[in-house]
């Protein structure tokens, strides 16, 4: 039941904090719905039992990336970076006119309907069973996972965000007279 | 698996009894013991949070050589709930030119960051309310919204000191994040896991047993972690977001009444919380001492008051600081943390990890004592 229930309470938060993040004309509202999309992904991770990646997804997202979105707004004008131009239901701001609306729900039917058809033979031929595992929780699992089987791609990402830090350092670097 | 209140409970015979009463519903039992622990302990929280303003004043009158807070109830021990009502009266005003959503939601934010952070809190070593395996993590992660929530609450009030206390709040969470969690990281190592549970089974026994005396990293780690938990919930002398010499009080300066309120009592829980944290971690948290391993209820209870103790003893240290030490500049605080604290909370962490390794696990003690 109480599975049932916290899949509920995230889902409706995933959704309606979207729907509210499309809708609002002020981007900060904007922000603070993103804020609540995610808490309920993280939600929707936590009722498929991958506490560490709900946890990950809260640190990640909640601690730095919203955050790092208010800033990067506030700094470029706030609230007062308010859409004036309207959509076809005068709902949101407009991102196109109705030829990109069209095209995007298109586009959007044609990738669902491929994915479905593409996933419906996989899941008929390969039946879903639980694979056991010696692991007492998800946290052994994952670093077993990272430190020997993707070792490679593990360091590979972490020289990635080395390069990301050294670049943001350089850029943010005061620059020298002359 | 994740260890819970509940299951803990129902190793006792009287949860058959209210099973039975249940109408044999798990699902139901179960949530209603959630909801009475939860209520029990945001209400305790509450209680201690109140308590903290008043600790705060007769502290600082202390320190000072004045009396303090001595006319409401004995000893002015009721100043709390005095303060509590004069709160609840006050007028609800908000600035005209608000932004109303934001402003509404950044206490509600803080208070729930905060409060989300005692489902964790290792009260005893079967008085959890869940012993999630991704225990301290979760912690670190979900008090990260008390951060978001300072800079909402100065950015939607509109004013100016409201908006620099914010910015200043948010960038000094931030940052002071990484020294603590770094910190945190050092005594997973050494524990073998992320889970409150692991972490105190592991400083089971006498006082060498606790982790901050394990190694020599371990120890410097407490401090580092210290220094960083009162910068992370804006106590002096980090406490620049209100800085009210400077910013007249910082991000709330906007706020009256019971939304001030909630700003104050998260900030006080919060202390709470980083204390039971540091005690939980370093301090051998409720452990009774010399391995008293009967488990009934008056032993939890037992840890309960050991671990509150021992928890009101750092936060006693937390109100000293503050009371003593002047307040840094903005560009000393971001020195401190970036070019001190975090250089030496890596140090640390590699520290512990090549001590695990050289020494095959065993703590300074177990070299010195010999070990079993």
């Amino acid at each position: 039941m109480f599975i049932e229930l916290l899949f509920l309470t995230s889902a409706l938060l995933t959704v309606g904090s979207a729907i509210g993040a499309a809708v609002t004309r002020n981007i900060m509202h904007s922000c603070v719905f993103l804020l609540g999309s995610l808490l309920g992904i993280a939600g929707l991770y936590a009722t498929l039992g991958a506490d560490f990646v709900a946890v990950s997804q809260i640190m990640v997202y909640v601690g730095g990336v919203v955050i790092l979105m208010l800033f990067a707004v506030m700094l470029t004008g706030g609230k007062d970076f308010v859409s004036r131009a309207q959509n076809l239901l005068g709902l949101a701001p407009a991102m196109g006119n109705k030829w990109t609306y069209t095209i995007g729900l298109l586009t959007a039917l044609v990738v669902v309907l491929t994915n479905v058809k593409l996933i419906t033979n996989v899941v008929k031929a390969y039946p879903a069973k639980v694979i056991g595992n010696d692991f007492p929780s998800t946290v052994n699992q994952i670093g077993h996972l990272l430190v020997k089987e993707h070792v490679l791609a593990f360091e590979l990402s972490s020289v990635l965000l080395l390069g990301a830090l050294v670049g943001a350092a350089i850029i943010a670097r005061p620059r020298r007279q002359g | 698996m994740n260890q819970t209140i509940v299951s803990y409970l129902s190793q006792y015979e009287f949860y058959d009894v209210l099973l039975n009463l249940f109408g044999n519903n798990q699902g139901l039992l179960a949530f209603a013991i959630y909801l009475i622990v939860a209520l029990v302990v945001v209400g305790f929280c509450a209680t201690v949070g109140g308590l903290g303003t008043y600790a705060e004043r007769k502290i600082s009158a202390d320190l000072q050589a004045r009396m303090g807070p001595n006319r409401v109830g004995p000893y002015g021990l009721l100043q709390f709930l005095a303060d509590g009502v004069k709160m609840l009266t006050k007028e609800d005003i908000m600035p005209y030119t608000a932004d109303k959503f934001l402003f509404y939601l950044a206490p509600l934010l803080a208070l729930v960051g905060v409060f989300a952070t005692l489902a964790v809190l290792p009260w005893s070593s079967g008085f959890m309310m869940a012993d999630l395996n991704v225990g301290v993590f979760y912690l670190i992660a979900i008090s990260s919204l008390v951060g978001l929530a300072v800079f909402l609450g100065g950015y939607a009030s509109n004013s100016k000191w409201s908006m620099l206390g914010g910015m200043r709040g948010a960038s000094q969470i931030i940052s002071y994040e990484i020294p603590v969690t770094l910190s945190v990281l050092a005594i997973t190592l050494l524990a073998g896991g992320m889970s409150f549970g692991t972490i105190l089974s592991h400083q089971e026994g006498t006082i060498v047993n606790w982790f901050i005396f394990h190694n020599p990293f371990a120890f410097i780690a407490f401090f580092v972690y210290g220094i960083g938990a009162m910068a992370e919930t804006n106590r002096a002398p980090f406490d620049l977001p209100e800085a009210e010499s400077e910013l007249v009080s910082g991000y709330h300066t906007e706020y009256t009444g019971l939304r001030f309120g909630f700003f104050a009592l998260a900030e006080y829980i919060e202390v709470f919380v980083v204390c039971g944290v540091g005690t939980a971690l370093f301090l051998g948290g409720g452990n009774l001492p010399f391995n008293i391993s009967i488990d009934i209820i008056p032993t939890q209870f037992a840890q309960v008051v050991i671990f509150v103790t021992k928890t009101c003893l750092l936060y006693y240290v937390v109100i000293w600081a503050r009371w003593t030490l002047p307040r840094l500049r903005v560009d000393q605080l971001m020195s401190v943390c970036w070019k001190y604290l975090t250089p030496i909370a890596i140090f640390n962490l590699v520290g512990c990890a090549i001590w695990l390794v050289m020494f095959n696990g065993k703590s300074l003690a177990d070299l010195v004592f010999g070990s079993h």
